[in-house]
């Protein structure tokens, strides 16, 4: 089977990293030809699945654990009387 | 974020679009706030600045557009012009370095993972927390921005004033060093790395 076209090849003609094509992949920064090409290519690329693994891993922890309880409770109120105060 | 239109609102609409559209990324403010700041009393000054100015300069807004970037931009530019001010001059980051290596040939080599998932699953106290907190705040932004509030790289790009390229090259330079912390743990904790 020959191998698809490359749809990371940028307009000046060169190819994108393993790095630059897994970063994009990530941040769902891909078009859906690039998505299939790259899903395609770590299937006989093993430093980008394992890469794919642990940044997809880091990605979700961030996610899960980095974005706070929440606002605390006043500060909806103090906002709203702040501004009602200087616009009066 | 097109900041040229003025738009003319009544009061009844700059309420709405305050109630309805500003209002409800008031987490995701706060957080931003406390990540940058790593303060909590600072964090809430932060944000109610930002309200503050978007209230004020809602005409600048356009209804129905991306209210959360607009905000988002908003509390990046009070931070950088108030609050880093008035606390100590931030470490510069060479991006000049981080372009180069982005670009250079030795990527490849880069690419193998000198963490496993496995240790990453044990992480379940505050490592990862710290680790983003330990960052320069230039890169602990676009890790924010982009893993935890979910921007594209456009939005980025407009949120921090800087071409994609950057924000494309920032982040891969975040994540690199966001992991080399993450190792460190996963050493501490007894794994050893491959």
């Amino acid at each position: 089977m020959s191998e698809p076209t490359n749809p990371f090849v940028s307009s000046s003609g060169r190819r994108a990293t393993c790095m630059e094509m897994l970063q994009l992949f990530l941040d769902g920064e891909v078009t859906t030809e690039q998505r299939e090409y790259f899903l395609s290519h770590m299937d006989h690329c093993m430093p980008c699945f394992k890469s794919y693994q642990v940044d997809m891993a880091i990605k979700q922890l961030l996610k899960d654990r980095c974005c706070g309880d929440g606002a605390p409770v006043d500060l909806v109120a103090q906002i709203k009387a702040q501004i009602i105060q200087k616009d009066s | 974020m097109d900041e040229g239109v003025r738009q003319v609102y009544t009061e009844a609409e700059k309420q709405e679009i305050f109630e309805k559209e500003f209002l409800p990324h008031i987490n995701a403010m706060y957080n931003f706030g406390y990540r940058l700041t790593l303060e909590r009393d600072d964090a809430k000054d932060l944000v109610q600045d930002t309200y503050f100015k978007a209230y004020r300069f809602i005409e600048s807004f356009q209804k129905g557009t991306n209210a959360k970037a607009w905000l988002f931009r908003i509390l990046k530019n009070s931070f950088i012009n108030d609050y880093r001010k008035k606390t100590k001059e931030p470490s510069k980051v060479d991006y000049q370095e981080v372009e180069t290596y982005y670009n250079s040939d030795d990527v490849h080599r880069q690419i193998t993972p000198d963490l496993r998932v496995d240790s990453l699953k044990d992480m379940i106290g505050d490592e990862i927390s710290n680790a983003l907190n330990s960052l320069d705040v230039d890169f602990r932004t676009v890790i924010i921005l982009c893993d935890l509030e979910g921007f594209k790289y456009e939005e980025m790009a407009k949120i921090l004033d800087i071409p994609i390229g950057t924000v494309r090259s920032r982040l891969h330079r975040a994540r690199q060093l966001l992991k080399d912390k993450l190792s460190e743990y996963a050493k501490s904790m007894g794994y050893k790395n491959t």
